[in-house]
């Protein structure tokens, strides 16, 4: 790393632990708009994925191909499609989300279902299903035994949660077209980074791309320690 | 009370596993189940404890006092009452206590009542030393005992055992046996499958032979 490049490192930190409210507030919107992304998404699309493991219908593989396929989607493909819902003359146009928090909401809930289905379909149906089978006859009541089966299949259902958080969490392209990167409203760290980038501003694009860095730091950590944990357990 | 089936059928695609117009097992009685393999043990019991929707036919648990037969108010009255267990039983992650502890949160318990279950359990199951431990670093014989237990603190009127002693050792079975004989004289019907003559299967009152499609009663001369 040559000194320009560090340099640039310790102004963005300096900027981040000095609590620069501009880079706060950045990082704020971001953990604002894809949290309640996943709100939104999270026990709806885990019981979609439960529903494509368990049930037979027309279509079904049809579903899941669309679902494994949907979650390549470039993200200002989806972008795209939300800018044509949201527009004036858009279906949603009435609602006036467009270059706002809610659009973005909105564009990011359809770029993490995708994910949440395949990846918690793909759970439940390589999962042991002697654990359902095991809480229904011992008197579990059908939400029971599934929170019983998410309970026991937690830690591939945490990947999923978390290969759909950090699709969000760092995607530019849907973000841009329709949140309109505002200052203090719609601007989030990936579009934030890409703006100050652009402007030469390379302290700012740092200290949100450390944020970004410590927050995979973090779940790979978590990860891995939920997965030594699980080991220690079958191992005794 | 009897778990009674009616015109049950099992069919697979174009191949029909079993067809059995009428069987009831009654409380407090014992039935071996035999049959080879492929034949539709597996199902059959999946079926009566009714983790698995039969191609038709019903199964239901017939009251003998119709007076007190509420089982049309229940939507799933064989939950909890009839109890499967797997070949090789699953077990939930957590403590041996939590795993015989489960089933107990789905009954009308005092704290008390559970708390002495669950010690009569441990102690019938041999599995004292190992109460606090994680279920998943079990032996085989040991997580056999520890299924038998978590079925046996649930007081079922039904218990349904596909090969509960395929690969036990020989005092494992017999604390399986012992589990069984308490369970039956509580007045629990058990239907039991296993290709071996077993402590288990040795004072079955009937024997039952699934074969060709159909479930016979196998006559006193014919017995193992």
């Amino acid at each position: 790393m040559n000194d320009g490049m560090l340099s640039v490192f310790q102004q963005g930190l300096s900027l981040l632990f000095s609590f620069d409210p501009d880079v706060w507030a950045i990082i704020a919107v971001s953990f604002s708009v894809s949290m309640r992304a996943m709100a939104l998404t999270l026990v709806p699309c885990i019981l979609m994925g439960f529903g494509l493991a368990v049930t037979r219908f027309p279509g079904r593989h049809a579903v899941i191909s669309l679902c494994q396929t949907l979650q390549a989607i470039p993200t200002v493909v989806v972008g795209l499609i939300t800018y044509l819902l949201l527009f004036r003359q858009g279906v949603l146009g009435d609602l006036r989300w467009l270059f706002s928090q809610n659009a973005m909401v909105m564009a990011q809930v359809m770029l993490a279902a995708p994910v949440l289905i395949s990846l918690s379909y793909g759970a439940f149906s390589s999962g042991d299903w002697r654990a359902w089978e095991t809480a229904r006859t011992l008197g579990a009541s059908r939400a029971r035994a599934f929170l019983t089966l998410c309970h026991e299949l937690r830690a591939p259902l945490l990947v999923a949660i978390i290969a759909a958080f950090s699709r969000i969490i760092t995607e530019v392209g849907a973000s841009m077209l329709v949140g309109g990167n505002i200052h203090n409203l719609t601007r989030n760290i990936p579009t934030a980074i890409a703006l100050e980038t652009s402007k030469g501003e390379f302290a700012q694009a740092a200290a949100l791309g450390i944020v970004l860095l410590i927050l995979a730091l973090m779940i790979n950590f978590s990860l891995s320690s939920l997965r030594t944990q699980q080991e220690s357990l079958r191992r005794g | 009370m009897s778990l009674v089936a009616t015109d049950i059928e099992m069919q697979f695609g174009p191949r029909r596993l079993f067809g059995i117009p009428q069987l009831i097992l009654n409380r407090g009685e014992r039935v071996w189940l035999q049959g080879a393999n492929g034949a539709g043990k597996t199902t059959l019991l999946k079926i009566l404890a009714g983790l698995q929707r039969p191609s038709g036919g019903r199964v239901h648990l017939h009251q003998d006092n119709a007076a007190t037969n509420r089982w049309w108010r229940n939507r799933d009255p064989l939950r909890g009452r009839v109890i499967y267990l797997h070949q090789t039983p699953y077990l939930f992650n957590g403590s041996v206590e939590e795993n015989l502890a489960y089933g107990l949160k789905h009954l009308a318990l005092t704290v008390e009542e559970r708390q002495s279950r669950v010690e009569q359990a441990v102690a019938m199951a041999r599995l004292t030393p190992l109460r606090h431990q994680s279920a998943q670093v079990l032996s085989g014989g040991e997580r056999q005992r520890l299924a038998l237990a978590r079925a046996w603190v649930m007081r079922p009127h039904h218990l349904l055992l596909d090969e509960p002693t395929a690969s036990l050792d020989p005092d494992s079975i017999a604390a399986m046996a012992a589990m069984l004989d308490a369970l039956q004289s509580q007045g629990c019907g058990l239907l039991l499958t296993s290709h071996q003559h077993t402590d288990l299967t040795l004072s079955s009152q009937q024997q039952w032979l699934l074969s060709e499609q159909r479930l016979t009663a196998l006559p006193k001369e014919q017995r193992a």
